[in-house]
């Protein structure tokens, strides 16, 4: 069962570590489409941290494409997009291409960055565990 | 059966439950916490542990075995009333003060980083059924209603009456308006209470609270609406005979009496039912799980006064699990929780004021 962690002493904001966790649960197909998420409210009040810290996570995801939120059914894992329009595949790409370039800019060999890239392609296809770096 | 021996039966069933209920608390808490403290789950189980827990079954012994002889001895001098409530005050004390030394000691085999505020929390993506929300809103809605008006009901009514007792005709009713609605209002609360999972245990800790808590819910919904019903019935038939010259209460005292046996016997019997089969948080529905440790506010001992109170601002929860007791208790570090407890004491300040201030005029 799927569950996530936050860890309030990192410099990572807690509602960008609940939002990366749950894109790469939902990206690796632990969290299904369809699949409901516990309310802001439970989850919030499960992790001790601010109602409004859930809902900018959810909100972000929800514009990410990520979840669907609806009033009564709660909040909902979104079906993949069937084809990406063309703005949106650039910037994509755009945010690939200066996330590359930071990681160059750490330290990272070619090498590396490949083989991160393939590891993280591997965990969405589900050939391997996903890993808590 | 005379006042005395009824009186002395009273306290012996009411010292022997809560003895035997405090006995055995510490058998059915989750794995990782010792008489309120976080330990870790590898000390909960060591050598010191069972020291503590060895010394706790004694000072329990010790403290039935004391309240019953300081009740029967008073009672025996001809004050059995007074044997009965001195002996229940020797029990609850003492109990206390077992707890808070028995709780000093477990927080001392707490691990040093216990000492810090965790920053480290997990929460479980399993959604489950928050159960019971319909049954806990209409136990509520049932009690304001039922007690709202048997208490105006008591009140016009005692209008119309002479030579009666205001207290003796509203005390009844007024407990009622207080009580009623409050565990109704709690039921209500623990439907969303906050679950503390053990991070990577696979489910099995969530899944267990998940039932425990719908089972909580469920007990104290129904104990509102019981306790809500008799004493409902209780109000009305007090004013009806106190409507009525050279009435008695009669059969009437012992239908009142069966009936709040049969109410304390469905709660006694419903927790003892919920301990021995699910115990305190589900720990025994999560006892495979019980590898993993626990995490967040229950692990957490800053947030915790004397392992019974949880204050935590940050956390939304209103109410969380007991660490140490049964069921759940409230966050008096959230608003709604404090306004919670403010608006029962001005309940109770309010019903109080007015049933003595009326029997005066």
């Amino acid at each position: 069962m799927a569950s996530i962690a936050i860890d309030r002493g990192l410099e990572d904001p807690v509602y960008r570590q609940v939002a990366d966790q749950l894109r790469r649960l939902i990206a690796a197909g632990a969290l299904g489409s369809g699949t409901t998420l516990p309310s802001v409210r439970q989850l919030a009040g499960d992790l001790g941290v601010n109602l409004n810290t859930i809902a900018r996570a959810y909100r972000l995801l929800e514009r990410e494409g990520f979840l669907v939120i609806r009033d009564r059914a709660g909040v909902v894992v979104a079906a993949p997009a069937k084809e990406i329009e063309g703005p949106a595949r650039a910037r994509l790409l755009e945010e690939l291409r200066a996330t590359l370039a930071r990681l160059r800019q750490a330290g990272m060999t070619t090498e590396e960055l490949l083989t991160a890239v393939r590891r993280e392609v591997a965990v969405m296809e589900g050939s391997k565990e996903i890993d808590d770096e | 059966m005379s006042e005395a021996v009824f009186v002395n039966l009273a306290l012996t069933v009411r010292v022997l439950i809560v003895g035997g209920f405090l006995f055995f608390l510490p058998r059915v808490t989750r794995v990782g916490l010792l008489f309120g403290a976080y330990v870790g789950e590898s000390s909960a189980e060591g050598d010191a542990a069972r020291r503590l827990l060895r010394s706790w079954y004694r000072g329990c012994v010790i403290l039935t075995v004391l309240s019953l002889m300081v009740g029967y001895g008073i009672s025996l001098a001809g004050r059995p009333l007074a044997g009965n409530y001195t002996g229940t005050a020797v029990l609850l004390l003492g109990a206390l003060g077992l707890y808070l030394r028995t709780y000093s000691r477990a927080r001392a085999l707490a691990p040093p980083e216990a000492a810090q505020q965790a920053t480290k929390a997990a929460a479980s993506l399993y959604v489950g059924e928050p159960r019971g929300a319909g049954l806990a809103k209409f136990a509520l809605g049932f009690s304001i209603i039922a007690a709202v008006a048997t208490f105006a009901y008591a009140t016009v009514s005692y209008q119309a009456m002479t030579d009666r007792s205001f207290v003796a005709i509203m005390f009844v009713p007024g407990l009622n308006l207080v009580l009623s609605p409050t565990v109704a209002l709690l039921a209500l609360f623990t439907v969303n209470a906050k679950r503390s999972i053990r991070a990577g245990s696979g489910g099995g800790s969530v899944e267990a609270q998940d039932a425990f808590r719908a089972t909580m819910v469920n007990l104290m919904s129904w104990t509102a609406l019981l306790f809500c019903t008799f004493m409902t019935v209780l109000s009305v038939q007090i004013v009806r005979l106190g409507l009525s010259e050279n009435a008695s209460l009669g059969a009437w005292v012992l239908w009142t009496a069966a009936l709040f046996l049969l109410f304390l016997i469905f709660i006694v019997g419903n927790m003892v039912r919920i301990l021995k089969g699910y115990g305190q948080g589900g720990a025994r529905l999560e006892q495979a799980a019980a590898d993993a440790a626990l995490t967040d506010g229950i692990a957490d001992n800053t947030r915790w006064v004397w392992g019974l109170f949880y204050v935590d601002r940050d956390d939304p929860s209103i109410m969380v699990e007991k660490r140490f007791g049964f069921g759940y208790t409230l966050n008096y570090g959230n608003r709604t929780a404090v306004l919670f407890v403010v608006a029962f004491l001005v309940l109770s300040i309010s019903v109080a004021a007015f049933v003595l201030i009326g029997a005066t005029r």
